[in-house]
């Protein structure tokens, strides 16, 4: 008659080591990393040549660094420690990209065009389908609120 | 429904359609098309919030009378100012209905478009007005 209680408590413990989900954080905070890396090299790329598109690249990379740091500093919130490591790892994210590519102005504008599409389609799908509370909701509508910005100034 | 922030948000967007009807007085060339746009968008806005809020049985805020401006408007410089003061404080409604809405894909829906919308209006008026900087980091916040 007991039977069923060993697949019950089996049950709970497959479900007890399952690794921990991923932050939903982690990847927009990531991205905003790679993104304000990206915009720098390209800011350093044009200073001589294409002054206007550098000036761009540098305000676009501010920004995406700011977003870095209130999204890590979310993370921190909620798990101290895992995520608030002292130097955040070198990533690669879609958004990297050599630096051959970055050689002409037109195409350096399109990279950043193209990775501020993604950063605004990222955090909208986030907002909108994934469960999350109010102010990470607000702070990840903010993000995409300032890629779509850069995103229609760079066109 | 968060119907104290979406009142907010309905109260922001009658104010925008008040500023951009005033501002169209002093806009010509090319930003008389961009300001056009911009009051369709926030007619639309605004019909859409009273709809929202009519269906949950709840009485939409009515436009003011008027509305005090920051600053005299009396040429295109000041209508562009007013402008960008308009797509901020319709920036920071919305977002406040995001950080107070449970996770509704509709509500939340709208609450983005409507931010984003507004902040990329925003930073087209800086860019056309040469204000910098040209964009914000997180807009909708102070």
């Amino acid at each position: 008659m007991l039977v069923g209680e060993p697949v019950a408590l089996s049950g709970c413990t497959v479900l007890a080591s399952r690794t921990p989900r991923p932050d939903p954080l982690e990847a927009p905070a990531r991205r905003a990393e790679a993104d304000a890396a990206l915009a720098q090299a390209v800011a350093q790329a044009m200073a001589q040549t294409h002054p206007a598109l550098a000036g761009a690249a540098r305000a676009l990379a501010a920004d995406r660094a700011a977003h870095a740091s209130a999204l890590r500093a979310q993370l921190r919130r909620v798990r101290p420690g895992a995520a608030g490591g002292a130097s955040p790892q070198p990533v690669s994210s879609p958004a990297m990209v050599p630096p051959a590519s970055l050689a002409g102005p037109v195409q350096a504008r399109a990279v950043l065009s193209e990775a501020m599409l993604a950063a605004q389609g990222e955090a909208t799908t986030l907002v909108i389908n994934s469960p999350l509370p109010g102010s990470r909701a607000a702070l990840l509508g903010s993000v995409a609120a300032c890629c779509a910005s850069h995103g229609v100034l760079l066109r | 429904m968060p119907v104290a922030v979406l009142q907010a948000a309905l109260a922001a967007e009658h104010a925008a359609v008040w500023a951009y009807d005033l501002a169209s007085a002093f806009v010509t060339g090319s930003a008389a098309g961009e300001l056009h746009d911009a009051v369709s968008a926030h007619q639309a806005r605004r019909d859409a919030t009273q709809r929202l809020l009519a269906d949950a049985g709840v009485q939409p805020v009515p436009p003011e009378p008027g509305y005090l401006t920051p600053e005299p408007v009396t040429d295109m410089v000041s209508a562009v100012r007013l402008a960008i003061t308009a797509e901020t404080d319709v920036a920071g409604a919305w977002r406040a209905v995001l950080e107070r809405s449970a996770p509704d894909p509709a509500i939340r829906g709208m609450a983005l478009d409507a931010l984003v919308d507004a902040a990329v209006r925003a930073s087209r008026w800086r860019a056309s007005a040469g204000i910098a900087p040209v964009t914000v980091p997180f807009p909708g916040t102070g």
